[in-house]
């Protein structure tokens, strides 16, 4: 079992969750490219290593917030907030 | 007539709802309690919304509101409120609530629920042993207090899980989907069968609401 700390209900089984996804910086629509844009849809690096990913606790108090998770042993320690 | 999601043993109607007539004498019980009125609130998170309901979010209390009788009310989420009223009380506490928190100056939602989630109590001393089995939440009194409440997963159903002991004994109550009423009572039915779990209809043992005594 991999536990996750959420930040308002405390470590809970990952089963609870659903990935939200690399926590990387929203390119502004206003002012962003086409191909800016589309690589921030759709191409996400896949990091070894540690890495901040936001994820959204479904089965629980129904938040994001962000998590720091390293991708090669799964260790995770609190994250920085979700923007 | 009113139904709940759950199917009624021995069933009659009262309160404008088909509702178990069955008595269980057993210590460890299970009681489908969808027909109390199911409100939930939702506002900020640590403004007028939680000082006027006076409970934050993990909490729970009993209280007063005006003109609807006895609640008890639920921290449910951050910024998320359940209140269980007595039976037939929803619209009123739509209204009473409203009404409490209108001039609040904050963003506030009040929607009643209670045709649309599914209420369960289970009581007795070895609930706890029971719900261990359907759920990685840890139980023990420091982490899950007397008048604690949180959301989980409970036999794979998104669960608000309240402690509310009554008669000396463990007690929770389990709210879930409608949808998932009627499977998460057969689960806990399952789970309990070894602990010499019985079903008990909606008039009989520990008192419902918050003055302790049944719905009215
Ligand atoms: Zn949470």
């Amino acid at each position: 079992m991999m536990l996750l700390p959420c930040p308002w209900c405390g470590p809970r089984n990952v089963t609870e969750f659903r990935y939200g996804g690399r926590a990387v910086e929203r390119p502004d629509p206003g002012t962003t490219s086409p191909e800016r844009w589309r690589r921030y849809l759709h191409l996400q690096k896949n990091p070894l290593g540690w890495d901040t990913e936001n994820w959204y606790h479904s089965a629980g108090c129904r938040r994001y917030f962000a998590v720091q998770r390293h991708t090669g042993t799964n260790e995770v320690r609190a994250g920085e907030a979700s923007t | 007539m009113a139904r709940s999601p759950i199917a009624v043993v021995d069933g009659h109607v009262r309160h404008g709802w088909e509702i178990s007539a069955r008595a269980a004498a057993a210590e460890l019980t299970l009681r489908d309690e969808s027909p109390l009125a199911k409100v939930v609130v939702r506002g900020p998170f640590a403004g007028s919304v939680r000082s006027r309901l006076g409970v934050p979010f993990g909490r729970i209390i009993r209280t007063e509101i005006p003109d609807q009788g006895p609640v008890l009310v639920v921290g449910a989420g951050p910024g998320e409120w359940l209140v269980l009223g007595p039976v037939g009380t929803g619209g009123g506490l739509v209204v009473a609530l409203e009404k409490l928190l209108s001039d609040t100056g904050e963003f506030v939602s009040v929607v009643d629920i209670t045709h649309g989630r599914a209420l369960v109590r289970l009581h007795g001393s070895a609930a706890r042993q029971v719900l261990a089995k359907v759920t990685g939440i840890d139980l023990g009194d420091d982490a899950t207090p007397d008048g604690s409440a949180l959301r989980t997963s409970v036999a794979r159903i998104v669960t608000d899980l309240v402690r509310d002991d009554r008669d000396g004994a463990v007690s929770y109550l389990l709210h879930c989907e409608r949808s998932s009423g009627q499977f998460l009572f057969d689960q806990l039915v399952d789970a309990g069968a070894e602990f010499g779990l019985d079903v008990t209809g909606f008039d009989t043992g520990p008192g419902t609401v918050a003055d302790g005594r049944g719905p009215r």
